[in-house]
């Protein structure tokens, strides 16, 4: 695990937070994360790639009411970190997307879990008020963590399998990879065509 | 309700969805977004503010952006439960406090999901995704092209992002104003905004927007077929059967994602047999 894997992980973490519990100002999107990861990763335009990919692949999963999307964060970080070693964008979107659904059912069961802790804090509040900053600071800082190390775990264990896959991957399935990761941006936009054509009058 | 108020709950606002989860949602958020606004107004009375803050931590849930019409409301009806003088009246203006508070956010919810998820999000992307290939920048090709300039890689992005923030961080700030000095009748400002108008003429445009994506698209593919034709054939066809089975795939709300991964699948076993 490099320095900028490391890096990596830290502000995928930070962006991730942007997704639901503070700020929401789209810098969790694809297209916006995926091309700060890679300036660190140093391959702008799979960056640019992985980023649209992402989006066009997620883009028909929204957050609506209690709905859980894929997060675009981690699977651009997966996807970027694990190209760092050499292995082909097309094999390793595969573990960013993998990732990016375990991460969302992983979330799932948090928000579920998060009853006592819940309990806890509206006692506390109601007893002093003050200490909404507290309930506040501490339910950002343990999903910061929690983010990092669900990542940091992610592109570990990815990492081997990666490696250990490509290596052993026959030349037709790299073939059958690259087929299925070029259909991407044609599933994302034939998705796109049903998003707008729903009623609104 | 003055603009240093106004300030502090529109700041706050992007704290809304801290702590949230399945049984009361965004109640933490809301407590944290307010409590500035109930400071103030109960700075005479601080043994009303845990009966007042038990009201607040009961169940929320609606759209970060659009939820700013809730905070006027709700403001707007604090100040009226808090000038009551009897028990009953109080006890009239919770009940019609809960009221706007579930009502609104309801409303607000299913316009922001409508307007701000499922409209201006795809929209901005593809805003961004012509950018990229007006700029030289074919994220079509699977064989990457060489490193664009890091205005090239960010300019889409950014604008991506100032679109949707322009549009978002306008609603939520004249959310605020709106829905507190405007009254019930008319639906807390609500109606100050054209909102089908609006997600309507969006949505055109971005169908409109996605059928060009698509023609550009097919563009780039044709310009492979001059070079490679068995190859561009067996793609086109390939690319063509997941693109039918996406639609068939949206009508059965199995998203995408999957599609994908089912794709990877036929993929390998069509390229073994």
């Amino acid at each position: 695990m490099t320095p900028a894997i490391f890096a990596l992980c830290l502000l995928a973490a930070f962006l991730e937070l942007d997704t639901t519990y503070a700020g929401q100002l789209t810098f969790s999107r694809g297209i916006i994360a995926a091309p700060i990861f890679s300036l660190i990763t140093g391959d702008t335009m799979a960056g640019i790639q992985v980023g649209v990919f992402t989006e066009l692949l997620f883009a028909d999963v929204n957050p609506l009411g209690g709905i859980l999307p894929p997060s675009a964060v981690v699977c651009s970080l997966v996807t970027l970190a694990l190209h760092t070693l050499g292995i082909e964008l097309y094999i390793t979107f595969i573990f960013g997307v993998i990732a990016a659904l375990l991460f969302a059912i992983i979330e799932k069961y948090r928000r579920k879990s998060r009853f006592r802790w819940l309990i806890y804090w509206e006692q506390k509040i109601t007893q002093k008020p003050t200490t909404i900053y507290q309930a506040i600071s501490m339910s950002l800082l343990t999903s910061f963590l929690i983010n990092f190390l669900l990542l940091f775990l992610f592109i570990w264990l990815g990492s081997y399998l990666a490696v250990w896959i490509s290596s052993h991957l026959p030349s037709q399935a790299q073939i059958a990879c690259n087929f299925a990761y070029m259909a991407v941006p044609w599933i994302g936009l034939a998705a796109l065509v049903p998003e707008f054509r729903l009623k609104t009058r | 309700m003055n603009f240093k108020l106004q300030l502090a709950l529109f700041l706050r606002s992007f704290f809304l969805q801290t702590g949230w989860n399945y049984r009361k949602y965004q109640n933490i958020g809301l407590t944290f977004v307010m409590w500035p606004f109930l400071k103030k107004l109960y700075h005479n009375d601080p043994d009303a503010l845990p009966s007042v803050l038990i009201r607040y931590l009961q169940n929320f849930n609606s759209h970060p952006v659009m939820a700013s019409f809730c905070f006027g409301a709700l403001a707007r009806q604090e100040e009226a439960i808090a000038k009551t003088k009897t028990a009953k009246e109080m006890e009239q203006q919770i009940i019609l406090w809960a009221e706007i508070k579930r009502g609104l956010s309801i409303t607000t919810a299913s316009i922001g999901d409508r307007l701000f998820w499922g409209t201006l999000k795809p929209l901005s992307l593809l805003a961004a995704l012509f950018i990229w290939l007006v700029l030289g920048v074919n994220f079509f090709e699977t064989q990457l092209p060489p490193n664009p300039s890091l205005g090239y890689v960010f300019s889409a992005g950014i604008v991506a992002f100032v679109v949707f923030n322009a549009i978002a961080l306008f609603v939520k700030w004249k959310g605020i104003s709106l829905s507190y000095y405007n009254e019930d009748h008319r639906c807390f400002g609500l109606t100050r905004f054209h909102w089908n108008e609006t997600i309507y003429h969006a949505k055109r445009l971005g169908l409109l927007f996605t059928i060009g994506m698509i023609l550009i698209g097919v563009y780039y593919f044709m310009q492979t077929a001059l070079v490679q034709n068995v190859q561009f054939m067996t793609r086109a066809v390939l690319v063509l059967f997941f693109i039918s089975i996406s639609f068939i795939t949206r009508r059965l709300r199995i998203p995408n994602m999957y599609l994908y991964l089912v794709a990877v699948a036929v993929f390998n076993i069509v390229c073994y047999l």
